[in-house]
């Protein structure tokens, strides 16, 4: 192995706290909310192929690949769901929207 | 012998699959030929089979439910029994079939219809030829359910729809008998072949054996319509007529009887069964006639006559007669499903009026039918020499033969029933045929039978807008049944003319179903006096009461029914009977639950429970802010708390 794991690892964080930064700053924008979402989950794709590799099984690149399938799903449902908000309130502000509270 | 034997069975069932799947598509007449052209395909393979058979034959055509010890292949059993019974199914019900083309002409449902026309044949197929039980027992729900949609068939009247339910209802109490004797017979007899169990029964306790003898009557008392389970039978007149005289008088309501003659090897050796199916067979006989004496609805009057005609058949079972019981069953598809064809074409030409004493003088306007019918009548009525005295003749010779003083009583049953049906049918045929024929009002609401809703208003199109080629198609399909009916009797003549064919191909039955002879000649023909008597006295007594101009007379005398008539036409109140017995009890029991135990105890309950959670849900979210960026960042403080424990734990 080239890239020792130690690397990797490192690179995931950086990216996971990347991505953790975009949704705490830009929290009160939904799309920004999701694009960090994205990232972190990549983050977490990454030191699955980074184990893979290390230990030379496949499961960890099984679930890389159920991540990218399941973040499609995830995406096409989440920016149905920003759509019809947006809809509904002319604003893709998070903050707009609290009917959850009683 | 396979390749026919297997045509039998999937030709109906082709034209049933074709018919549902593709029916809307294609063009009326081609649904019409494919319906009826597999149902004489079916015939013309039975004639051939027929002509090819030599010796009872056990054919395994796939296998179907095989799990360690059980075993119920899809197999037929080809044997004398079988072999008449599809031969007289597939000829009745391809005559059938073509009657209804002309019949149904106007009705839009006709996919429907003959899809479940060419079904029914299918599981009545299945039903006669099965070699085992559970393929047996598929035939029999499967005729089952044909003849509920095909009773509801016009189910936008909720009366023919109830009718339906009701048929389904009360014949399902005897298929559960029915069901828990085949699984009895399977722990007993460690089989399921009806070959099989037919010839181990003799070594079998007897107590088992006869209580499986009786569940099986059960069974068949649903099927065949015996009391106690007869109600639906005069109900599921709400069908269309040629499935009346299809299912509900030639071929399914004969399919309890063929039960007990199949599995005869195995209840015959119980006597106190075989005393049980004579009994019920003499009360219904006795019950149906009594009935139809007083009907005054056309279609009603055969429904009861039919209950009456099959109890005859339970007789002859009961007195060990299979021979004469099968020869009955014959010639009573042939002739009922003749009387009832016949009344199909009155009642089209009537307008939908099914009121005998409305009717009238149909005899100068419909000349064929009214030869035809009589034919019918005659057989029913037994007049010497039709097919009907003779086969008659034979069940009541072997009631006598058993000579016990209760088959004595029940002989006496017989010979009054008798005379109680030739009263009936020549009542019917005067009321229909004769008289002027002045009285035919074409009322929009058909016919009000006093005492009885009509509950048999039927919204097909009135038959003479096409002119009168439909009608001439439809009688001319009563011609080949009439013959049928009037020489039936060949099919098996008594013994003092010779051996029956009947007798003489049922040799070969297993069991102590072959009946000889027994008696001499003598006390033969002295029946047949005696029953030719009674029905001269029953013609007679008719005669004198609706004869030329006194059928006025007795029309308007019907206008006031006495308390009699009226406990009869409502065929001797069981409905209300059960109305009072189980209904009313079952309906409060159901309503006890509905309102009291569901929506007061379940329902009362968890409404509550989700009225509480809500209420506490709505507590708790106040003390939220619902800002989604709050949430965030509690969320990242969470974590950054947990990453800062683990780094002091590592650390």
């Amino acid at each position: 192995m080239i890239v020792p794991l130690v690397h990797v690892l490192v690179l995931a964080a950086v990216l996971f706290i990347l991505g953790l930064v975009c949704v705490l700053v830009w929290r009160r924008n939904l799309i920004m909310i999701l694009i960090g979402i994205e990232i972190m989950l990549n983050a977490a794709m990454l030191v699955f192929v980074g184990g893979a590799a290390r230990w030379g099984t496949a499961d960890g690149q099984v679930f890389a690949l159920m991540i990218v399938a399941m973040t499609s799903a995830e995406v096409s449902l989440a920016l149905a769901l920003v759509v019809y908000l947006h809809r509904r309130k002319k604003t893709v502000n998070a903050d707009e929207f609290s009917e959850m509270k009683g | 012998m396979k390749l026919y034997l297997t045509l039998i069975l999937l030709l109906p069932l082709l034209g049933s699959i074709v018919n549902v799947l593709f029916g809307r598509k294609l063009p009326r007449r081609v649904v019409e030929v494919l319906a009826c052209g597999m149902v004489w395909g079916a015939f013309a393979s039975t004639l051939l089979l027929f002509l090819e058979y030599r010796a009872p034959a056990r054919v395994e055509l796939l296998s179907w439910l095989a799990a360690f010890d059980l075993q119920a292949p899809v197999s037929l059993y080809l044997d004398p029994l079988s072999l008449v019974m599809v031969l007289m199914i597939t000829f009745v019900c391809g005559l059938i079939h073509i009657y209804s083309v002309a019949y149904m002409a106007g009705d839009e449902g006709y996919v429907r219809f003959f899809f479940l026309l060419n079904l029914f044949v299918f599981a009545m197929l299945l039903l006669v030829l099965a070699e085992n039980l559970p393929l047996l027992y598929l035939g029999w729900e499967g005729v089952g359910f044909c003849s509920y949609a095909l009773i509801g068939f016009w189910y936008r009247d909720e009366r023919n729809a109830t009718a339906g339910r009701k048929a389904f209802i009360v014949t399902r109490i005897g298929d559960v008998a029915f069901a828990i004797a085949v699984v009895w017979m399977f722990r007993m007899f460690g089989s399921l072949s009806i070959t099989e169990i037919n010839g181990m029964g003799v070594l079998m306790p007897a107590g088992a054996v006869t209580i499986i003898g009786l569940l099986l009557l059960a069974g068949a008392m649903g099927k065949s319509a015996q009391v106690p389970l007869m109600v639906w039978l005069p109900d599921a007149m709400a069908g269309p007529t040629p499935v009346s005289a299809l299912i509900h008088a030639a071929t399914m309501v004969t399919a309890g009887v063929y039960l007990l003659m199949r599995m005869f090897p195995l209840v015959g050796t119980s006597e106190t069964v075989l005393t049980a199916i004579a009994l019920t067979g003499g009360i219904t006989a006795f019950y149906g006639a009594t009935c139809a004496l007083a009907q005054s609805d056309l279609k009603r009057v055969l429904a009861y006559s039919t209950i009456s005609q099959i109890g005859y058949m339970m007789l002859g079972v009961g007195a060990g007669a299979v021979t004469a019981a099968t020869f009955h069953l014959l010639v009573h598809a042939f002739f009922k499903a003749l009387l009832f064809l016949g009344a199909g074409c009155v009642i089209a030409v009537m307008h939908h009026e099914q009121d005998i004493c409305r009717m009238g003088g149909l005899r100068s306007r419909m000349p064929l039918t009214f030869w035809t019918f009589l034919a019918g009548a005659a057989c029913l009525a037994g007049v010497p020499l039709t097919g009907g005295f003779f086969s008659k003749d034979a069940i009541m010779l072997a009631v006598l033969e058993k000579g016990t003083p209760l088959f004595y009583g029940l002989f006496l049953v017989g010979l009054l029933t008798a005379l109680l049906t030739a009263v009936y049918t020549f009542r019917m045929v005067y009321l229909v045929f004769g008289g002027s024929g002045s009285v035919s009002p074409p009322l929009t609401g058909g016919g009000e039978g006093e005492g009885v809703p009509s509950r048999f208003i039927t919204p097909t199109p009135t038959l003479p807008r096409q002119g009168g080629g439909r009608l001439r198609v439809m009688e001319a399909i009563l011609i080949p049944l009439a013959m049928f009916g009037l020489c039936g009797g060949v099919l098996n003549l008594p013994d003092y003319l010779g051996q029956g064919w009947l007798t003489g191909w049922f040799a070969a039955l297993p069991g102590p179903a072959a009946y000889g002879g027994r008696t001499p000649h003598g006390v033969d023909i002295i029946v047949q006096g005696v029953a030719t008597c009674v029905v001269i006295a029953g013609f007679l007594f008719v005669h004198a009461r609706y004869g030329g101009a006194r059928r006025e007379k007795a029309i308007e005398a019907a206008g006031a029914p006495s308390v009699v008539t009226l406990f009869f036409r409502a065929g001797w109140r069981f409905d209300d009977l059960y109305r009072l017995l189980f209904i009313r009890p079952y309906g409060l029991l159901a309503r006890f639950f509905w309102e009291r135990v569901d929506e007061g105890g379940i329902d009362d309950s968890f409404d509550r429970l989700a009225k509480l959670l809500g209420r506490a849900g709505q507590g708790l979210g106040s003390w939220t802010t619902g800002r989604v960026s709050v949430y965030l960042l509690s969320m990242a403080a969470g974590l950054a708390m947990i990453m800062g424990y683990l780094a002091w734990m590592v650390w």
